[in-house]
C-alpha cells in the first residue's frame, strides 16, 4: 500500500479502504509496481537528441498483477539515456510538465524507424502499458475499460507518477491504448479512435486538422498556429525491367558442352527469387504549418517528389530459395536415410549369371549411344570405362539411375588423370601441393587451414570434389539411388586402381592425414598400401630380370589374389634364389666368420663398431604401418585394457616391439659383428655413457658402456636383441601388410551406404560451402557477412570434431550458410535494381554503394537530395515505370485510384509517377490553454494513421486541473 | 572447445571397468630419450621413483584419479618413447591428448635445443587448444645443470607454454606440474563454453560449467 508510506496522505481513511474490494486490490498493487520501479515523482530530462528513438538501445521490464483472477501483465519501456539524471536536476523546476508532456511536442523523432507504436504515436519516450495477459481475454467492454482507467488515474493520483501509463483495450491485433499522464495541476489524456475505413471527411489534411481544433475546443482566437509534420509511405512491388536476373543452372546445358566434368567443381549460388519484395518510399514534410499546404478533398499540394525528406527501407523476401542452401539441405537430409547399396540398386551380383541377352542388347546400343568422353585411345580412361563396364552389365541401361554420360563427365572430373598420358597418370599429384596465385599470403594459409579446422579434406583433392559430385548428383541427377550408383562405380574404380597399380590421382601423399576425415583417411591409406605393392612388384620385376629369370606375370586384376593367401610375406619380395646362392643361411657360420652385410642405408656419421674398425652403417628400415584414426583408436584401446600393472605394461612394450625388432634385425644384417651397444649408439645415443676414465699409463681414456636402465637385466631391449637375426628388410615380414590393409579399406568403402558416405563428406560440403561464401562474399564486399563467416566456421568446426556429428545442430550451420546467401543474393538484388555494378563509375556511384549498402543494414535510409537526388531519381524513375506497366496495361483498372486521392499530378501520358500512398501519417502538435482561456498552455497532440483498410486517431490532450 | 572427440574425453566407456570418474582428461608426456618422463610420471602416479626404468618402447600409460571441486577426473597419462624412431607413432597419438608435459632435462643441453621442435610438432598434431606445460626435469642434479632456470622460463614465455622445473627423484613438482595442467585444461573448457553459447547445449562428452571458478560440472552422460 503505497500510499500507507506517506505520511501526509490521510492515512486512516485509506487504511480503511484498502483491500476492501478487489478493485482496490488491483490499484494498489499498481502503485506498488509503480514503487518498485522507482517511476515516482517528477524527472527532468532535456528533450531527446535527433532520431535517439532509433539509435538509443529502448528497454523493458514486466511483471505480471491480477484483478480478481484475471492476469495483467504491467510493463515499464523506457529509452536508455546516459547522464540525463544527472544534468537534469539543477535547473528542475517546481512546475516542470511531466517529461512525457515536453515530449509531445519535441519534434526530433517523429516517424521513428523502429519504435513501439505508442513511441511512433506519442512521441513518449517512457511508459507503462498494462495489458491483458497472454492468454486472457481483451478487454472490451465499455464499464471494463473506464474501470481500468479509473484505476490509473487514481495508481497515478496517489503515488505521484509521472510517466503516462497506458491500458491496452480491445483485441490485441488493434492496438488501442488508452491512457493518462499526471503531473502537478496538469493532465494528458491519451485517447485513440481505430476504424476499418477512412471516413471521406477525414480523408486528408483539412478534415483532419478540423477535428483537431474541435477537439482542442480553444476558446482564443486567433488560435496558436499548429505544427503538421506529414508522412506519406509508397510501396514498390512490381520491379520491372529489373526483373531477377538469376536462373537455376541449366545442368543438362552445362554436360552437352566441351566442359566435361569441369562444372562439377562448383557449388551453386543465389537466389531463385528475387530476395527483396519490396521498396518502401517514405516522404516526409517534417516542418508545415496551417496554410502553408492545401490538402483538401478536390486538391493537393503534397506532391512526393517536392517532399523535402526521403528516406527508404526495403522489405526481404521471407523465405527466398536460395541455391547453396538447398543443396545443403538436400545433402544433409541424405544422411538420416537408412538403406544400403543394395537395397537401393538391386542385388546386381546375383544377377550376374545368363544374362548373356542383356549383354548383347547392350554391345548393341552402345554402338549408336554417343560417347560422352570424346578422348580415345586414352588408356586410363579406357580403364575407367572397363572397370565400368563389368558393372553396367547387369543393369539395362535405362535403370541405370545415372546417366552415363553424366557419369562419364564426374568421373573424368574425379579422375582427371584419366585423360592424361599413362606415365603421368602413375605420379600421383596433389593438386594443393601448389596452390594457384599466391596474393594474399595469410589469407591464402588461413582458406587453405580450413580442412583441419573442419577436418574435412584439402581444397580440391578427391575427396573434396567427390563431396561436390555427390552433392550435384543427389540434388540433380537422381538423388539417393543416383548416389549409391556414383558410389559403387567409385569404389570399383578404387579396387581397379589397386589391383592395377595405379596410384589414386589427387591425393596428398603420405600416411592418412588425422586432420582429416575419415574417408580421406581410408583413401590415404589405399594409395599407402598401392604405393607399396608398386614399390614390391617392381624391386621383383627387377630382380627377376637381373637374375634373368622369368618373372611369374602378375596378371593385372589378380595380383592381390596371388598374394593375399600367403602367410608369410616379405617386405620386398626380391627372390630368394640369390641370396641363398651366396649367403649360406645365417648362423651356420660362426660369429667370426664375414657375413656379407646386406640392406645398408648409409654410413652413421664417422662411428664405427666397438669390436672392429668398421664403420657403422645406417640400415634400411620399415616404416611402422600408417594408420587411419579408426585403427589407431583400437590400438589405443587395446594397449590400453592391459591396465597399468607391471605385466600389463611389460605387455604393451612387447606388442610394440615389432618395429624395434625388425630395426635390430637390419641392423645386424647392415653391421655384422655389431652389439647391443653399437645399435643403441645409432638408435638412442644417450643410452650408451661415455666416460674419462685414466689408464694406467695415466692418460686419459674413453671408455663407453650402456646406460642403467639398458642393463637392466632381462630388459625389453635386451631381449629383443639376442631374438634379433640378422635380417635385412627385403627379407623380414612386412610391418605393414598392404595387401591386408588395402583389402581392409576396399571391404570398408563397399560396405558405407549413401547415407554413411553423406556424413562421411558433410565436413567436405560444409567447407566447400563456407569457401564459396567467402569468395561471393568478396566480390559484393559485405561487412556483416565477412564478420559472421568465421563464427559459422568455428560452430562447424565445434560440430563436425565430433566422431558422430548431431544433425540437427549440422542443420543449424547449413542455415546460417543459406542467410549468409540470402544477405549476399539481396545485396546483388538491390545493387542490380540500382545499376550499380555494371562497370561505370560515376561520382554518384560511391555515394549510391553507400546508400545500397546501408539499406541492407538499417531498418531505414535518407535519401540524400530526396526525390532530386541521384538516388531519389532511380527510385522515382522505378516507380514511373512500374506505374506505366500497371496502368497502361490493357486491362486498365480503375481500383488504381481508389484508395488515395493523392495523386492528382499527373505525369505525361496521363499516368501518376506514384501509386497512391500505402499509408498516410500526419502529425498535429500545438500549444493551448486549455480548458479554459486563462488555463496554462499545454501541448495538445493528434497522430492520424490513414491505410487502405485502417484508419487510427491517437491524441494526447492536455488539460490544466488546476481549478476543475 | 574441441574436446568432445569420443576416444578421448568420451565420458564413461562402457567396456572400462573403472566408471568411477566424471571427467577423462588425456595427458600426453614428451620430450627426448631419457629426460625423465617414465620416472616422473612413475613419481606421480605410483609415488615411487627408481633410477633407471627401462627405456620405454613405443607408448604406454598410467592412471590417476584426482578431485576437483568434488569431481572426479581419470587422468589417463601417456609415457611415450623419445627416441627419433618413434616419432611417427607417437605422434599419431598426439591428436586426441588434452594436455602435454614438454620435458627436458636441465643436465643436458640437447634437451632443451630440441624443445622448439616437439613444440612445433604438438602444433602440427594436436588438436589446436591442446594444453601444454613446459617441465625442466631433473632439477636435483644441480652440480651437472647446463640449462639455467632463467633460459627455461625465457623459452616456455615464447612459446606460450606454464613452466615448472620438476625432479621426479627429489619429487619436486610433480604434484604441482599435473595440478595445473589440469587446472588449465578446465579453465580453457569453461572458456570456450562461455565464449561460444552454442555449445553449452552440450555435444556428448562435453563437459558444462557451472558458476563457480574454476567451474566444471558433469558430463551428460556421467552414470
Amino acid at each position: 500500500m503505497a500510499a500507507d508510506n506517506d505520511p501526509e496522505s490521510e492515512v486512516f481513511e485509506i487504511t480503511d479502504f484498502t483491500t476492501a474490494s478487489e478493485w482496490e486490490r488491483f490499484v494498489s498493487r499498481v502503485e506498488e509496481v509503480l514503487n518498485d520501479w522507482k517511476l515516482i515523482g517528477s524527472n527532468v530530462g532535456k528533450p531527446p537528441e535527433k532520431g535517439e528513438y532509433t539509435t538509443g538501445t529502448w528497454e523493458e521490464k514486466s511483471r505480471e498483477i491480477n484483478f480478481a483472477d484475471f492476469k495483467f501483465s504491467i510493463t515499464h519501456h523506457y529509452l536508455k539515456q546516459e547522464c540525463a539524471e544527472s544534468e537534469g536536476k539543477e535547473d528542475g523546476e517546481e512546475d516542470a510538465f511531466p517529461l512525457a508532456m515536453q515530449d509531445l511536442l519535441c519534434m526530433n523523432n517523429d516517424f521513428p524507424p523502429r519504435a513501439h507504436c505508442l513511441v511512433r504515436w506519442y512521441g513518449v519516450r517512457e511508459f507503462v502499458v498494462i495489458s491483458p495477459g497472454a492468454n486472457c481475454e481483451a478487454i472490451i467492454s465499455e464499464s471494463k475499460c473506464n474501470l481500468l482507467l479509473s484505476s490509473v488515474s487514481i495508481a497515478l493520483g496517489n503515488t505521484g507518477c509521472q510517466v503516462p501509463l497506458f491500458v491496452q483495450i480491445q483485441q490485441k491485433w488493434r492496438k488501442m491504448y488508452a491512457g493518462e499522464c499526471q503531473g502537478p495541476g496538469v493532465r494528458t489524456d491519451f485517447e485513440m479512435v481505430h476504424l476499418r475505413k477512412v471516413p471521406s471527411q477525414y480523408n486528408h489534411l483539412s478534415g483532419l486538422l478540423d477535428i483537431f481544433k474541435a477537439k482542442i475546443g480553444c476558446p482564443l482566437t486567433p488560435l496558436p498556429p499548429i505544427n503538421i509534420a506529414i508522412r506519406f509511405t509508397y510501396i514498390l512491388q512490381d520491379w520491372q525491367q529489373y526483373s531477377w536476373p538469376q536462373q537455376p543452372p541449366d545442368f543438362d546445358a552445362l554436360l552437352a558442352g566441351e566442359v566435361g566434368g569441369v562444372e562439377f567443381g562448383k557449388l551453386p549460388f543465389g537466389a531463385c527469387e528475387d530476395p527483396i519484395s519490396e521498396l518502401h518510399l517514405a516522404t516526409t514534410w517534417p516542418h508545415l504549418t496551417e496554410g502553408i499546404v492545401v490538402d483538401n478533398d478536390v486538391y493537393s499540394d503534397l506532391d512526393p517528389l517536392q517532399a523535402p525528406h526521403w528516406s527508404v527501407r526495403v522489405r526481404k523476401a521471407d523465405n527466398p530459395q536460395c541455391l547453396l542452401g538447398d543443396f545443403l539441405m538436400e545433402f544433409l537430409k541424405l544422411c538420416s536415410r537408412k538403406e544400403t547399396t543394395d537395397e537401393i540398386l538391386g542385388k546386381s551380383s546375383a544377377e550376374e549369371e545368363g544374362k548373356e541377352n542383356s549383354d548383347i542388347t547392350q554391345a548393341l546400343s552402345k554402338l549408336t549411344e554417343p560417347t560422352a568422353v570424346p578422348i580415345p585411345k586414352l588408356s586410363v580412361s579406357n580403364m575407367v570405362h572397363s572397370a565400368r563396364k563389368r558393372i553396367r552389365r547387369h543393369r539395362r541401361n535405362d535403370q541405370s539411375p545415372l546417366n552415363n554420360d553424366v557419369l562419364n563427365s564426374i568421373l573424368l572430373y574425379l579422375f582427371p588423370d584419366a585423360a592424361l598420358d599413362k606415365s603421368d597418370s602413375n605420379e600421383a599429384k596433389a593438386p594443393q601441393s601448389n596452390p594457384g596465385g599466391k596474393s594474399d599470403q595469410d589469407k591464402e594459409t588461413e582458406d587453405y587451414n580450413l580442412f583441419s579446422v573442419l577436418k574435412s579434406a584439402p581444397w580440391d583433392c578427391l575427396t573434396y570434389r567427390l563431396a561436390l559430385c555427390v552433392c550435384l548428383v543427389n540434388f540433380y541427377h537422381g538423388g539417393m539411388r543416383a548416389v549409391a550408383h556414383l558410389w559403387q562405380e567409385f569404389v570399383l574404380e578404387m579396387r581397379y586402381r589397386w589391383e592395377n597399380n595405379y596410384l589414386i590421382y589427387g591425393l596428398p601423399a603420405g600416411p592418412p592425414d588425422l586432420r582429416c576425415c575419415l574417408l580421406h583417411q581410408k583413401l590415404q591409406m589405399l594409395n599407402c598400401c598401392i604405393e607399396h605393392k608398386k614399390a614390391r612388384d617392381n624391386v621383383q620385376k627387377d630382380a627377376a630380370s637381373e637374375n634373368g629369370l622369368p618373372v611369374p606375370q602378375v596378371s593385372p586384376g589378380k595380383s592381390w589374389d596371388s598374394w593375399s593367401d600367403s602367410e608369410d610375406e616379405f617386405f620386398e619380395c626380391l627372390s630368394d634364389a640369390e641370396d641363398m646362392k651366396e649367403v649360406p643361411a645365417d648362423g651356420v657360420k660362426g660369429a667370426g666368420a664375414k657375413i656379407k652385410a646386406e640392406g645398408r642405408l648409409q654410413p652413421h656419421g664417422k662411428l664405427t663398431l666397438l669390436n672392429s674398425n668398421e664403420p657403422l652403417y645406417i640400415p634400411v628400415t620399415q616404416e611402422p604401418a600408417p594408420m587411419t584414426e579408426d585403427v589407431l583408436e583400437e590400438q589405443s584401446e587395446v594397449l590400453a585394457k592391459l591396465g597399468t600393472s607391471a605385466e600389463g605394461a611389460h605387455l604393451r612394450a612387447r606388442m610394440q616391439s615389432a618395429c624395434l625388432l625388425s630395426d635390430m634385425e637390419s641392423f645386424k644384417a647392415a653391421n655384422p659383428g655389431c652389439s647391443l651397444e653399437d645399435f643403441v649408439r645409432w638408435y638412442s645415443p644417450r643410452d650408451y655413457v661415455e666416460e674419462e676414465v685414466s689408464d694406467e699409463a695415466g692418460g686419459t681414456v674413453v671408455q663407453g658402456s650402456l646406460s642403467a636402465r639398458m642393463k637392466i637385466p632381462g630388459n625389453m631391449w635386451v631381449e629383443a636383441w639376442e631374438s634379433a637375426k640378422a635380417t635385412p628388410v627385403r627379407r623380414q615380414r612386412r610391418l605393414f601388410d598392404d595387401t591386408k590393409e588395402a583389402e581392409r579399406v576396399l571391404h570398408y568403402l563397399a560396405v558405407q551406404k549413401p547415407s554413411d558416405l553423406t556424413r562421411h563428406l558433410l565436413p567436405c560440403i560444409v567447407h566447400a560451402a563456407i569457401l564459396k561464401v567467402k569468395e561471393e562474399e568478396a566480390v559484393e564486399d559485405i561487412a556483416s557477412v565477412r564478420k559472421i563467416i568465421p563464427q559459422v566456421s568455428s560452430h562447424a568446426s565445434k560440430l563436425l570434431r565430433h566422431p558422430s556429428p548431431d544433425l540437427k545442430k549440422l542443420e543449424d550451420t547449413i542455415n546460417q550458410i543459406t542467410m549468409l546467401e540470402a544477405t549476399i543474393a539481396r545485396a546483388r538484388s538491390l545493387r542490380a535494381k540500382f545499376g550499380l555494378g555494371k562497370g561505370e563509375r560515376g561520382e554518384d556511384t560511391e555515394n549510391l554503394e553507400l546508400f545500397v549498402s546501408s539499406l541492407l543494414e538499417e531498418p531505414e535510409v535518407a535519401v540524400i537530395g530526396a526525390g532530386r537526388g541521384p538516388a531519389g531519381s532511380i527510385i522515382h524513375k522505378l516507380f514511373v515505370s512500374a506505374q506505366r506497366a500497371a496502368l497502361l496495361a490493357p486491362l486498365e483498372e480503375e481500383a488504381g485510384r481508389v484508395g488515395g486521392s493523392d495523386d492528382r499530378k499527373p505525369a505525361g501520358g496521363g499516368v501518376p509517377d506514384f501509386p497512391p500512398p500505402a499509408g498516410r501519417e500526419i502529425l498535429l502538435r500545438t500549444c493551448v490553454p486549455r480548458p479554459a482561456p486563462y488555463s496554462k498552455a499545454l501541448p495538445q497532440r493528434l497522430f492520424c494513421v490513414l491505410m487502405r483498410e485502417d484508419f487510427r486517431l491517437a491524441g494526447a490532450f492536455s488539460s490544466d486541473t488546476s481549478f476543475f | 572447445m574441441r574436446q568432445d572427440g569420443s576416444m578421448q574425453m568420451a565420458a564413461p566407456q562402457k567396456e572400462t571397468a573403472d566408471q568411477n570418474f566424471d571427467y577423462m582428461f588425456k595427458l600426453l608426456i614428451i620430450g627426448n630419450s631419457s629426460v625423465g618422463k617414465t620416472s616422473f610420471l612413475f613419481r606421480y602416479a605410483d609415488d615411487s621413483f627408481t633410477s633407471a626404468f627401462v627405456s620405454t618402447v613405443g607408448i604406454d600409460f598410467k592412471v590417476k584419479t584426482v578431485y576437483k571441486n568434488d569431481k572426479r577426473i581419470k587422468l589417463q597419462i601417456w609415457d611415450t618413447a623419445g627416441q627419433e624412431r618413434y616419432r611417427t607413432i607417437t605422434t599419431a597419438y598426439y591428436r586426441g591428448a588434452m594436455g602435454f608435459i614438454l620435458m627436458y632435462d636441465i643436465t643436458n643441453e640437447e634437451s632443451f635445443g630440441a624443445v622448439q621442435d616437439w613444440s612445433t610438432q604438438i602444433k602440427t598434431y594436436s588438436w589446436d587448444n591442446a594444453q601444454v606445460i613446459l617441465a625442466g626435469n631433473k632439477c636435483d642434479m644441480e652440480e651437472e645443470r647446463v640449462v639455467s632456470v632463467e633460459s627455461g622460463r625465457l623459452l616456455a614465455e615464447q612459446l606460450g607454454f606454464e613452466f615448472f622445473e620438476t625432479s621426479a627423484k627429489d619429487n619436486i613438482n610433480v604434484k604441482q606440474t599435473f595440478e595445473r595442467l589440469v587446472d588449465i585444461i578446465c579453465d580453457k573448457m569453461s572458456e570456450s563454453l562461455e565464449t561460444d553459447p552454442a555449445v553449452t547445449t552440450g555435444t556428448q562428452g562435453n563437459a558444462r560449467l557451472t558458476d563457480n571458478p574454476p567451474p566444471l560440472q558433469q558430463p551428460n552422460c556421467a552414470c
